[in-house]
């Protein structure tokens, strides 16, 4: 850490402060450094940079930008911010994506958004947003959104309009005599879900590949700005269905960090015991889409079996199977009676009966390891360069895990190992998937021991331990918070004003996102029949791929 | 190794032929799992409902609309739009009337919303249906206490301005006006 400090020395910062324990807070004089600083910090070690979030001060006439610098061996984290001139003309800075390939994509979903332009950018394209908002910059906050969404025929109709001229064109300046073309994979393939490939091929070799996202954006990051800081949890969860315990745990710690609120050990428990169900009803769901992206089913439908125990109990916990809204600012939303743990008893006695036979058929499974033991393979550099994070870093055998290396709730006093693999292909990041299954359910019997444990001997009280209150009304400040998601690392950076009452920013890095960039790097020169398989193994989903 | 293997697999497989069947119940008739959360359709209870607006304020979608009453106090209760609605259950959390929320989801049916008959589909509003005896007998209530306030009033005001005769006796004062009667004309 002394030494990041001593780099920015030789730069002229507002204030460098050292932020919880892995992180280093700085502001940036001058947007002339950045690309200086930037090379200095690629040879410190932090390689990858996590995502870029602006923020748009409407009354200081200042568009604030973060950087989110990681370091996934050392650990060590730089949180550097830079401030622009706001009007569209000079809100510029020089592009990091030389540096940091993994910039590439956030860099443009920040030009789409807020409209900050950056220079010297490889493709500096629109992204995520559709059609009818070309040109203009919806996230800024004077952007009207009841104006724009007055014309929805209008709107429609640009978004048709835009896919007619591009299919029209997208093979004008392809070779005649050649056999290239340019293939829609998606959004109605069955391997797809709501994405679309741009895929560039020659016969059955593919030259590049260009997703097309944003078919379910839902401006998730400015909705929770229209609601209090309770109500945006239903946001917030909207990040993907299939964990979204773990996203409103990120959101309920930031604000949790604003309001100066520690919330109960009881409710740690909770979060660590709930955020691992849904762990597990995520990474059942991933295990079976790589086996259906490869055209077997059967390990899906057994899946959802044994997935539909757990379910059960988040839904006599919560109320709710999929939506649950069971994480709040304070702790968790409801209070446990004991009796549901039986159904989680239940659930995990499923899982000991079945997963013998889903290791020995599926896990062991000759002709999955002959088709996906050599395809889409990361190296551990890769995974630095790209940010990526979850199970497809861990699969390339970097040891980066939010869990450990900046524990939260309950997850410290819990002694977790990596886990690892060393070859980085399809079939790892499939066996990835498979361990951390195991090990979340040894991480619910853990925590359903400990709180039975604790509530046997009163010192927690199940049904009254659950909230803290947390008032209404936030002081300014920012916050960000990370958890280990799912799919990967979720990183949230909010932002709020004085006596505020529901967040004034709130950016949610979204781990597919870094990995859908990937799509092209590793399917160049494969041929068509390895996309669903490298596109299943990379566990994306499009819900927090474009929010 | 391999006839071993061939035997375990066979084995594998005949297991089935000799396991019982999964399906224990007839789902038609009866749910697979019914705990006392489950979020379903909404229940209002007017009576104890006190207008005070939250569940509205907190609701994410603005699927709640206030449905107005011919009272002067507590004369909204909440509708719910349940196309909109995503049963998120935060009406029911700031609800602050005790010991019975006035709004409740929880500890609804899987088949509340559905019916199970394509009719039932067609009305996506929880409506409140206030009937007319409890709208007499608020307002014959609320008519009660006003006159009694009125009365009250009037007493206060000649109270007081028995005082000031006496008290005018010493010094002439302005001439105060009783308490204004900011009902008139709006109950009949």
């Amino acid at each position: 850490m002394e030494s990041i400090k001593k780099l920015l020395e030789k730069f002229s910062c507002e204030y460098v402060e050292d932020y919880k324990k892995t992180w280093i807070k700085a502001k940036l004089n001058s947007k002339e450094d950045l690309l200086s600083l930037g090379e200095v910090l690629k040879t410190e070690g932090l390689r990858s940079l996590s995502t870029i979030s602006p923020t748009d001060f409407l009354d200081a006439d200042v568009m604030e930008v973060n950087y989110f610098f990681e370091d996934l061996d050392t650990k060590r984290n730089l949180w550097l911010k830079v401030d622009l001139p706001r009007d569209e003309e000079s809100c510029e800075i020089e592009s990091l994506t030389p540096l940091f390939p993994s910039a590439e994509w956030h860099e443009r979903e920040a030009f789409s958004m807020f409209g900050v332009n950056f220079l010297h950018h490889p493709d500096l394209r629109e992204i995520i947003k559709s059609e009818d908002f070309t040109g203009v910059y919806p996230f800024r906050k004077d952007f009207d959104w009841d104006a724009h969404e007055k014309n929805q025929v209008q709107n429609v109709q640009q978004i048709v309009d835009a896919f007619k001229k591009e299919q029209e064109e997208n093979e004008v300046d392809l070779d005649p005599d050649s056999s290239e073309t340019i293939l829609n994979w998606g959004p109605t393939h069955p391997a797809s879900g709501p994405i679309r490939l741009r895929v560039h091929c020659d016969g059955e070799e593919v030259i590049s590949v260009d997703p097309d996202i944003g078919y379910v954006w839902r401006a998730l990051e400015h909705l929770v700005t229209k609601k209090d800081f309770v109500g945006a949890i239903v946001a917030v969860e909207r990040l993907c269905f299939m964990d979204n315990i773990n996203s409103m745990t990120a959101y309920a710690l930031a604000v949790e960090e604003i309001a100066g609120v520690e919330i109960t050990p009881f409710a740690k428990w909770m979060r660590v015991l709930l955020g691992e169900v849904a762990r597990v009803s995520s990474h059942f769901m991933g295990l079976g889409m790589f086996f259906n992206n490869m055209g077997l089913h059967t390990l899906a439908m057994w899946n959802m079996d044994t997935r539909e125990f757990f379910l059960d109990f988040l839904e006599s916990y919560s109320g709710a199977r999929i939506a649950t809204a069971a994480v709040e600012p304070g702790g968790v939303r409801y209070g446990l009676d004991m009796v549901m743990f039986d159904e989680l008893q239940k659930a995990l006695d499923k899982f000991d009966s079945s997963i013998g036979e889903v290791e020995a058929v599926f896990v062991k499974n000759p002709t999955m390891k002959m088709r996906a033991h050599n395809v889409g393979r990361l190296s551990g550099d890769e995974v630095h360069q790209f940010g990526l994070s979850g199970i497809v870093a861990r699969a390339s055998g970097v040891q980066t895990d939010i869990r450990i290396d900046e524990p939260y709730d309950a997850y410290s006093e819990l002694d977790l190992e990596y886990i690892t693999q060393e070859r980085g292909s399809a079939q790892d990041r499939f066996m990835m998937l498979f361990a951390e299954l195991k090990q979340s359910i040894e991480i619910i019997k853990k925590a359903k021991a400990h709180i039975e444990e604790k509530v046997a001997s009163e010192e927690m009280n199940p049904t009254k331990d659950h909230m803290v209150k947390v008032p209404k009304k936030l002081p300014k400040g920012e916050a960000i918070s990370r958890v280990e998601w799912a799919r990967g690392e979720v990183l949230m950076h909010l932002v709020t004003e004085e006596k505020a009452k529901s967040p004034y920013r709130l950016k949610m890095r979204a781990p597919s996102f870094n990995h859908t960039m990937m799509l092209n790097y590793l399917l160049k020169g494969r041929t068509l029949s390895d996309i669903p398989l490298i596109f299943g193994s990379l566990y994306i989903c499009q819900g927090d791929l474009d929010r | 190794m391999i006839v071993l293997d061939i035997v375990n697999r066979t084995l594998r497989v005949a297991k089935a032929l000799f396991a019982s069947s999964a399906a224990t119940k007839d789902v038609r008739f009866e749910s697979m799992h019914n705990p006392s959360r489950y979020r379903g359709e909404h229940r209002v209870d007017y009576e104890t409902c006190i207008g005070c607006d939250s569940c509205n304020k907190i609701c994410p979608t603005h699927a709640i609309t206030m449905k107005h009453l011919p009272f002067k106090k507590q004369n909204i209760v909440p509708e719910v739009n349940l196309s909109v609605c995503i049963f998120c259950g935060l009406c029911e959390d700031v609800c602050p009337t005790k010991p019975e929320k006035s709004i409740i989801l929880s500890g609804g049916r899987y088949d509340m919303l559905s019916g199970g008959w394509h009719e039932d589909q067609n009305n996506f509003w929880v409506n409140v249906d206030v009937p007319q005896s409890y709208i007499d007998s608020r307002l014959e209530e609320e008519e009660a206490a006003r006159v009694k306030k009125e009365l009250a009033a009037k007493k206060k005001a000649a109270e007081a301005e028995a005082k000031k005769k006496a008290e005018a006796g010493k010094a002439p004062t302005e001439v105060q006006s009783g308490m204004p009667d900011f009902n008139k004309g709006v109950m009949e």
